[in-house]
C-alpha cells in the first residue's frame, strides 16, 4: 500500500482547507459537495470493513436509516443533541447484533439476498408506522447538529470520516487483518486453524453497522429530513459497495478515493442530467468487475510495479 | 493416552463411511492409518478435527471430551490438521498463511510472538526463501510444505496429516519424512494417513488398517502387512476359477 | 364469502404473471448458477418494447410479446457474450455485482430515455370484464393468465421433451459432465440466458397491459421473483409454479384483508425471502 501513502497527509491537508478555499459564490456548494464526499467515503469504508470477512452485505441502508431515525426521533423528543447523536450508532449496532446472529449460517449469495430483504423490510416497516411515532411515509424533519453551522458541520463530518478511517486502519494493522482475510479466503480452513469465526464475523458486522449508524445520524444534518424511501433507500447500499469496489476493496485508501471521484462525478452528472445519473454507478460497477478487479488502488499500485494483490 | 476415539461412527445418507472405530494415540507416537481408497480414512480425520459431527462415539483429547466441540476449539486444545487437498489462503503470502496458524492456533499469541513463531516454522519447513510469495503461485511441493507449516504453527500436541506424500518425488518424500520426525521430536504426536508404503514402514511406530469404514488390523508395520485380511482388502480374493 | 373468492381469483390470476417473471430467473439461476439481478430490468425493457410498439406502430401489446421476447433474447445474448460469460467461473460475488451493475445501468438508462413517469396502454379489452357468478374477472388479466400458462407450458415442453431441453438440464446438473460428453456448454448458457430473458420480456408485456410500464418496475419484480425461487428452492424449476401461487394469493389476501394492506404486502414478500433463507440455513445444521 506504500504507493498511495503520500496521498494521506496531502489529502488530510486538503480536506481541512476545503471551507477556506476561494470559490466565490460557490463556496457553500463546494462545502456541501465535500460533505457528501465525506459521508459516502465513510459509509463505503464501513462496508468495506465488513466485506473483508467475505460477506457481501446489502444492509448498510438499514443501518444508515436506523442511525438517522434514532437521532431524529430522540432529538425531536427533547433528548440533548449530543446524546441523540450517540444513539444513532448504538441503535444500528444493537440491531446488527441480532441480524448478524440470525444470518450467521448464510453464505455469499444467500447472505446478500437476506440482507437486502432485511433492509427492505425495515424500510417498509418505517413507512407503515404511525405518523406520530416515526413520521410514517412522509418522514420527519431532523434538528441539525451544531445549530446547522455549515463549516462546523463540515468538520464534524471530517471527524466522523477520520473515525471510520481509524477503524479501517486498526483492522488492517492488527491480528484482525489475518482473521478477516482467512475467513474470507477459506472459512472452514480458518476454523481448523483456530480462528474464532463466529466471533470475528459478528465483530466485523457490528463494527461496520455502528460506523454506518454514526454516519447516518450525522447525515441528517446535511439531508434535513428523514424519510423512509430515501433514508432506507437501496441507493445507499449500492453506492457504498460500488464506491468501495471502484476505489479498491480491502483497502483504506480505496473507498476514500472512490468516494471523491464518484461523488464529484455524480454531482457533475446531476447538473447535466437531473435524473438517471445513477447510471454512472452501474457502468462503473460493470467495468470494474470485468476489467479492474483491484479497483483504483489496484491500478495505482500496479503502475508502480508492485504486486497489486500483495496480501491486502 | 493423548488422543482416544471410541465407537466413532459417521453415516452419509445410507452409507456408513465410518463404523464403530476404536483407536488411540500415545504421546510422542507416530500412528499411521492405511487402507484402500474409500475406506473412510479421511472421514476419520474429519471427525477428529470437527469438520463433521460424529453420529456416534466419543473423542477424548488429553482427558478432555472434544466430541461436540467446534473445530476452532479443538485447535486451541492442541489438535492440528493438514488437509489432503491443500487449502492455502490463495491471496495471502506464505508468511501470512503461516501467521494465521501462529496467531490463532493454541494460545492466542500477540502479533510479535506470532511473527517469531512463524519465522521458526518457515525455517523448519524450508519455506523461508519463499515467504513473500503468494500462496497461489506455489508449486505442489511448496503447497504441501505450507499446509504442514500452517498446522505446525498452531503448536499442536496432536498433528493430523492427510496423504502429505502424495505426488512427491522420492527425495522430496525423504525431506517430508525428516520434517515429520523433527515435529515428533519436538513433542508432537502424529496421526497420518498414507498410501506410500515405504513412508509408512519408515515412519510409523504403529499402523491401523481400515476397510469399509472399520478397523481390520492394528499393530506394527510388519505384522499388519503380513495379515491376510489386509492383503485381501487391498488386493481382493483370488477367484476360484483362476486358482 | 364473495370477497374471499374474489381475492382468491385475483391471486390466481396474478400468480400467472409472477410465475412467468420468476421462471426465467429460476432458469438463469438453476442453469448458469448466477443470480441475474438484471432480470427485473429485462422485464422492464420488455414492457417498454411492447409499449413503444403499441404506441408507434399500433401493435396490440399482447401480440408484441413476441417481438419483445425476441428482442430480449438477442440483446441478452449480447450481454452474456460480452460480460456475464466472463464471470461465470469467478467467485459468485463477481457475477452478483456485475448483474447488479447491469441492472442499475439499464434502469437509469430507461429513466434517461423515457423519464420516470409510468406509461400505460389503452386497449379495448382492458375495460371489459367477465362475470362468473359473484366474481368478476377483468378480460385483460384473464388473457394475461392464459398467455402466461401457454408460454410456461411451452417452456416446460421445451425443457422436458426436447433434445435441447435435455442438454440444458444436463448442464444445470453437472457442467463438467456435460462438457465431457461433448455438449457445447457455452452455447447452452447463451441459449438459456436468452430464453430466461425472453421470458422476462414476455412477463413485462403482460404487466404493461395490466398495470403499465415504468423504469423502476424491474426492481419490485426481481425481488418478488427472488422470493418465489428461494421458496421453491434454487434450481427447482417446477417448484416455481406452486411458490408463485402461494405468494400471489398471499399477497392478494394481505391487500384485501389487512387495513392499509398495500404497503404491508411488500413487507410480506421480503419477510418471506428473509425467513425462508434463514430457516433453511439453520435447518442444515
Amino acid at each position: 500500500m506504500g504507493g498511495v501513502r503520500w496521498m494521506a497527509p496531502a489529502g488530510l491537508a486538503a480536506a481541512l482547507l476545503v471551507p477556506w478555499m476561494p470559490a466565490g459564490g460557490y463556496q457553500q456548494y463546494v462545502v456541501q459537495v465535500a460533505t457528501f464526499v465525506l459521508i459516502n467515503a465513510a459509509v463505503a469504508l464501513a462496508w468495506d470493513i465488513q466485506a473483508r470477512t467475505g460477506q457481501l452485505s446489502l444492509a448498510p441502508a438499514a443501518f444508515f436509516g436506523l442511525g438517522a431515525y434514532a437521532y431524529t426521533m430522540a432529538a425531536l423528543r427533547g433528548v440533548p443533541l449530543w446524546l441523540a447523536f450517540a444513539l444513532g450508532p448504538l441503535a444500528a449496532a444493537a440491531v446488527s447484533v441480532v441480524l448478524g446472529v440470525i444470518t450467521l449460517r448464510l453464505q455469499g449469495l444467500y447472505f446478500a439476498i437476506a440482507t437486502l430483504a432485511f433492509a427492505e423490510v425495515v424500510k417498509v416497516i418505517f413507512k407503515g408506522l404511525p405518523v406520530e411515532l416515526t413520521g410514517g411515509a412522509v418522514g420527519l424533519t431532523a434538528p441539525p447538529l451544531l445549530g446547522g453551522h455549515q463549516t462546523g458541520l463540515y468538520y464534524l463530518g471530517l471527524a466522523v470520516l477520520l473515525v471510520t478511517i481509524g477503524a479501517s486502519l486498526a483492522v488492517r494493522h492488527t491480528r484482525l487483518h489475518y482473521a478477516f482475510a482467512a475467513i474470507r479466503q477459506g472459512e472452514l480452513t480458518a476454523r481448523v486453524l483456530g480462528v474464532r469465526v463466529v466471533r470475528v464475523k459478528l465483530l466485523a458486522f457490528v463494527l461496520s453497522a455502528f460506523l454506518i449508524g454514526l454516519v447516518g445520524a450525522y447525515a441528517t444534518s446535511r439531508l434535513f429530513f428523514v424519510i423512509p424511501d430515501d433514508t432506507f433507500g437501496i441507493g445507499i447500499s449500492v453506492s457504498a459497495l460500488a464506491t468501495a469496489i471502484f476505489g479498491g476493496v480491502y483497502t483504506t485508501a480505496g473507498p476514500v478515493l472512490g468516494a471523491l471521484i464518484l461523488r464529484t462525478l455524480e454531482e457533475g452528472l446531476h447538473i447535466l442530467l437531473r435524473q438517471g445519473y445513477l447510471v454512472v454507478y452501474g457502468v462503473i460497477l460493470m467495468v470494474v468487475i470485468l476489467y479492474l478487479p483491484g479497483g483504483l488502488v489496484g491500478l495505482l499500485t500496479r503502475r508502480r510495479g508492485r504486486d497489486a494483490a500483495a496480501g491486502d | 493416552m493423548l488422543l482416544q476415539a471410541t465407537n466413532l461412527s459417521k453415516r452419509f445418507g445410507g452409507l456408513a463411511a465410518v463404523g464403530g472405530m476404536d483407536f488411540h494415540l500415545e504421546a510422542g507416537e507416530i500412528l499411521a492409518i492405511i487402507g484402500p481408497n474409500g475406506a473412510g480414512k479421511t472421514t476419520v480425520l474429519n471427525l477428529l478435527s470437527g469438520v463433521f459431527p460424529a453420529d456416534e462415539g466419543r473423542i477424548v483429547l488429553d482427558g478432555r471430551d472434544i466430541t461436540h466441540l467446534p473445530p476452532e476449539t479443538r485447535c486451541h486444545l492442541g489438535l492440528g490438521r493438514a488437509f489432503q487437498v491443500v487449502r492455502p489462503f490463495l491471496e495471502m503470502t506464505v508468511r501470512d498463511n503461516v501467521m494465521v496458524g501462529a496467531l490463532f492456533g493454541g494460545r492466542q499469541r500477540p502479533l510479535a510472538e506470532a511473527s517469531a513463531r512463524t519465522e521458526e516454522v518457515l525455517a523448519l519447513t524450508g519455506l523461508t526463501g519463499r515467504a513473500d510469495v503468494l500462496a497461489r503461485d506455489l508449486n505442489l511441493l511448496e503447497d504441501k510444505r505450507l499446509e504442514m507449516a500452517r498446522a505446525i504453527a498452531t503448536s499442536p500436541r496432536v498433528l493430523l496429516l492427510d496423504e502429505v506424500m502424495a505426488g512427491l518425488l522420492p527425495h522430496e518424500a525423504d525431506q517430508a519424512l525428516t520434517l515429520v520426525r523433527a515435529v515428533r521430536d519436538a513433542g508432537v504426536a502424529v496421526l497420518f494417513i498414507e498410501h506410500v508404503m515405504r513412508v509408512v514402514r519408515d515412519l510409523a511406530d504403529r499402523v491401523i488398517v481400515m476397510d469399509f469404514g472399520e478397523k481390520i488390523a492394528e499393530g506394527r508395520y510388519e505384522e499388519v502387512t503380513a495379515n491376510p485380511k489386509v492383503v485381501e482388502a487391498y488386493l481382493g480374493v483370488e477367484d476360484a476359477a483362476d486358482a | 364469502m364473495d370477497l374471499f373468492l374474489q381475492t382468491l381469483v385475483n391471486g390466481l390470476i396474478q400468480s400467472g404473471t409472477y410465475a412467468l417473471a420468476s421462471a426465467g430467473l429460476a432458469l438463469a439461476v438453476g442453469v448458469l448458477h448466477i443470480v441475474n439481478f438484471a432480470h427485473g430490468e429485462f422485464l422492464m425493457v420488455g414492457a417498454f418494447t411492447a409499449y413503444w410498439l403499441s404506441v408507434l406502430v399500433g401493435v396490440d401489446p399482447l401480440l408484441s410479446l413476441v417481438p419483445a421476447g425476441a428482442l430480449l433474447f438477442v440483446a441478452s445474448g449480447g450481454i452474456y457474450r460480452f460480460s456475464v460469460r466472463h464471470v461465470l467461473l469467478a467467485p459468485e460475488l463477481n457475477a452478483l455485482l456485475l448483474t447488479f451493475g447491469i441492472a442499475i445501468t439499464l434502469q437509469n438508462l430507461a429513466v434517461l430515455a423515457f423519464g420516470a413517469t409510468p406509461r400505460v396502454v389503452h386497449t379495448a379489452y382492458q375495460l371489459t370484464s367477465l362475470s362468473l357468478g359473484p366474481i368478476s374477472v377483468g378480460v385483460a388479466p384473464l388473457i394475461t393468465l392464459v398467455v402466461s400458462v401457454a408460454v410456461l407450458s411451452g417452456m416446460y415442453a421445451v425443457l422436458y421433451r426436447t433434445g435441447v431441453g435435455k442438454s440444458i438440464r444436463a448442464v444445470a446438473q453437472n457442467r463438467t459432465g456435460a462438457y465431457l460428453v461433448g455438449l457445447d456448454v457455452d452455447r447452452i448458457y447463451l441459449l438459456t440466458f436468452g430464453l430466461a430473458s425472453a421470458l422476462a420480456a414476455v412477463a413485462g408485456a403482460m404487466v404493461l397491459v395490466r398495470i403499465g410500464a415504468s423504469p423502476q418496475m424491474g426492481f419490485a419484480f426481481v425481488l418478488k421473483a427472488f422470493a418465489i425461487i428461494v421458496m421453491a428452492g434454487l434450481g427447482n424449476l417446477t417448484g416455481v409454479l406452486w411458490a408463485s401461487l402461494v405468494l400471489a394469493t398471499g399477497e392478494a389476501f394481505v391487500r384485501t384483508y389487512v387495513p392499509g394492506g398495500g404497503g404491508w404486502a411488500e413487507a410480506v414478500f421480503f419477510l418471506l425471502i428473509f425467513g425462508t433463507l434463514v430457516w433453511r440455513s439453520w435447518r442444515q445444521a
